[in-house]
């Protein structure tokens, strides 16, 4: 058996191993261009939504530090004296205890807690954080649809 | 055939060889493979470096300084982002174009700025700290030659206000010093951080990781009542010529401070601009004085307390007593003969006191100023905070004589934080509460409150209940400048002269004139401590006793404190209330 695959090995046809070998290096180039240009597209899209993703982080940071500029502005026309000297312009001047009655209201208990505004910020960013709720199926097919749209913006 | 066959032989004998050889390679590729899965940590870690140096960048972030509140939520402190600007001259290409738009955007010297553009440095400083606005504006040129470093600037939008609790940072703004700043340094700060950020297009972009920023702090202070106190102390120091002056106001129920005024004050947004060292500390927790006549209440509440006294003693004043070598004389050298308990604080007798101090004994008298917190600190949650001086029997150098002296707060060290939290303690029936600064904390997590603390029971409730209605006795017959119409006001004015280390120092103004008050007197819902240093007068119910009325005047407005009569309805209403449900 083994003398057979030897000599089957090293019998001279030439023209039937060139053949072989053709065909062989075109398939492989085949398989390399496939696999080269489906890797290619996929680190096409990496780095596509990479520079979005990091677009995304960059404007965040942007509307962060404007948001930041803009507590900072709106702190700045709350300060007191502000507001006290605006008030006093505008015809107002500090209350005295003599200006100033309780009005006793049957069943009402005035003893009550303030409600901080900080904590009240807090609740709100937490019911405005957005859920994951991505699933295997969903990734699947926004690939699908990322490969697809790269396939027609090379077509383009 | 013979010569194939004898090809086959070569080749059998020769294949097991090559297999051999084939097989051994395989193998110690394995091994080898095998190895260097198995590499030792550290080795592993140093070849990862060494791969992560090739493809990444490190980047230091600083972390984003936690945000500072008043009770309300009103920012005292935050942050802004400020830029530094840099130039890579080799990189530039048209310097004059350049030149010109950043000198429009920058608005400096077009000649400073091409001699740097054209620099033969490879990195040369451009200018900074730059506005947000300038450091967009120069981004939006997209030049590869500049470098844009972020940098984190403390804001205090209120200025002034509040600036000595809340503090200033140094540093570049990486660490808080004095105030709330410097207390909470750590809370506040964050942790900078080194990220490793890949240069391979591919890899995913890191974000800044969220338990990077610092914790966010909501304060006790209530800015309105702060504005006003400091507006009130102002007036009050310019008005007597005084050095400087302190308010401090506390709620005795939970110990919260909700305003802590000190005169003059400081920018923390231009700190370092401010040449006078004695500005850069908090004199309500970082210096001690001699409280004088402040004390007299304490030393009659222990002895009350501690059952030495009742309230039918009584004393012969001949306005003088000698302790341990040392005379005590009563204000304006006068006697009063047979003088009761009551009458020694609404005189202010130093005679009176010092002469409960001796019936006290050493061991009562210094376990009652202990108790009430002197000679310790109060824990509030500042910078630095003193403890003061109270020495005891034992110490090197204490004598006889300063059981007398202590007695009516002389060669005794407080700090004003001191005075009104043990002031609150009678207000509050006996219990002191740990005093506060920092009410609640603020993480990713949520936000996490700070309990009101209690320290201990310093006095029963009885015996705080007779000092309180002393308190009001004196501020009815001794110093009916602190009076506010419609309410009933506790409070004992305080003279203290100030001494030098041999002697008394001499000068007209050479006093710290105080007054410690509380009201309502029967349900105290404030206590204000008033302290000016070297005014223009002689007594504390002079001077301080009207600034107290002042600013009483408007705590009652602000924290919606009706008066007595109106109290009175409520209550009963209140009454009527609980009857009905229960």
């Amino acid at each position: 058996m083994s003398q057979a695959w030897i000599q089957h090995t090293f019998s001279r046809k030439r023209f039937r191993t060139r053949n072989q070998a053709t065909a062989l290096a075109i398939l492989g180039v085949a398989i390399l261009l496939i696999l080269g240009s489906l890797y290619l597209s996929q680190v096409a899209s990496f780095a596509i939504t990479n520079r979005q993703i990091e677009d995304l982080i960059r404007q965040r940071d942007e509307l962060k530090r404007q948001n930041e500029a803009l507590i900072g502005e709106i702190a700045g026309f709350r300060t007191v004296p502000r507001l006290f000297a605006r008030a006093e312009a505008i015809g107002f001047r500090p209350a005295t205890n003599a200006d100033i009655d309780y009005v006793l209201i049957d069943g009402y208990n005035p003893n009550r807690d303030r409600i901080s505004v900080a904590a009240n910020e807090v609740a709100a960013a937490e019911a405005r954080a957005p859920v994951y709720d991505e699933t295997f199926g969903s990734w699947l097919e926004q690939q699908l649809v990322l490969l697809r749209d790269q396939f027609r913006s090379f077509g383009a | 055939m013979q010569r194939m066959s004898s090809q086959q032989a070569t080749i059998q004998a020769r294949l097991p060889f090559v297999a051999l050889f084939l097989i051994l390679m395989a193998a110690y590729l394995i091994v080898n493979l095998a190895n260097f899965q198995f590499f030792p940590r550290s080795v592993r870690q140093e070849l990862e470096k060494i791969g992560a140096s090739i493809t990444n960048t490190t980047l230091r972030i600083p972390a984003e300084r936690g945000r500072i509140y008043d009770r309300d939520g009103e920012p005292l402190a935050y942050n802004l982002v400020q830029y530094r600007l840099g130039v890579s001259p080799a990189l530039v290409s048209d310097s004059e174009t350049l030149m010109k738009e950043l000198a429009a955007i920058l608005n400096i010297d077009e000649f400073e700025l091409y001699r740097k553009i054209t620099s033969d440095r490879v990195w040369e400083f451009v200018a900074g700290p730059i506005s947000a606005e300038q450091g967009q504006a120069i981004a939006k040129l997209d030049s590869i030659s500049l470098g844009l470093e972020e940098i984190p600037k403390r804001f205090y939008p209120q200025g002034e206000l509040a600036a000595h609790v809340v503090g200033i940072v140094v540093d570049d703004g990486l660490r808080g010093a004095l105030g709330v700043e410097g207390a909470y340094n750590d809370t506040l700060s964050g942790r900078v951080l080194d990220l490793s950020v890949s240069n391979v297009p591919f890899d995913l972009p890191q974000d800044r990781p969220a338990e990077q920023r610092g914790q966010d702090i909501v304060l006790t202070l209530d800015r309105d009542v702060q504005f006003w106190v400091e507006s009130e102390l102002k007036a009050a120091v310019e008005a007597y010529s005084a050095f400087r002056g302190t308010i401090i106001v506390m709620d005795p129920r939970n110990g919260d401070v909700l305003a802590l005024a000190n005169h003059p004050s400081i920018d923390p947004n231009s700190f370092l601009d401010i040449a006078d060292p004695n500005l850069r500390v908090n004199p309500a927790i970082n210096e001690t004085y001699e409280p004088g006549s402040l004390m007299q209440v304490l030393t009659v509440a222990g002895a009350l307390d501690k059952g030495i006294v009742s309230l039918f003693w009584t004393y012969n004043d001949r306005g003088f007593l000698e302790v341990g070598g040392r005379d005590i004389w009563n204000p304006h050298f006068q006697s009063h003969g047979t003088t009761d308990i009551s009458s020694i604080l609404v005189n202010s007798l130093d005679i009176g006191a010092a002469t409960i101090a001796l019936e006290m004994g050493t061991e009562n008298f210094y376990s009652a100023m202990r108790a009430f917190g002197l000679g310790q600190a109060t824990g509030v949650g500042l910078f630095a905070e003193e403890r003061g001086e109270l020495r005891i029997p034992g110490d090197t150098d204490w004598n006889e004589s300063f059981l007398g002296l202590n007695s009516h707060g002389q060669s005794v060290e407080v700090t004003p934080m001191q005075m009104i939290t043990a002031f609150s303690a009678i207000a509050n029936d006996g219990i002191m509460r740990q005093p506060r600064i920092v009410r609640r904390v603020i993480n990713e997590e949520g936000a996490e409150d700070a309990r009101p603390t209690t320290i201990r029971r310093v006095i029963s409730a009885e015996t705080a209940e007779i000092v309180k209605d002393m308190l009001v006795h004196v501020v009815e017959d001794g110093a009916p400048e602190a009076r506010l119409p419609g309410y009933t006001i506790a409070g004992k004015p305080g003279t203290a002269r100030i001494s030098t280390a041999v002697a008394f120092e001499e000068g007209s103004n050479a006093k710290i004139l105080s007054f410690i008050g509380f009201l309502p007197a029967d349900d105290p819902q404030a206590v204000v401590m008033i302290k000016l240093d070297r005014p223009d007068g002689d007594f504390g119910y002079e001077i301080a006793a009207p600034v107290f009325r002042r600013v009483a005047e408007r705590l009652v407005i602000l924290l919606e404190i009706p008066d007595d009569i109106v109290r009175s309805r409520l209550a009963a209403a209140e009454a009527e209330i609980s009857a009905s449900e229960g």
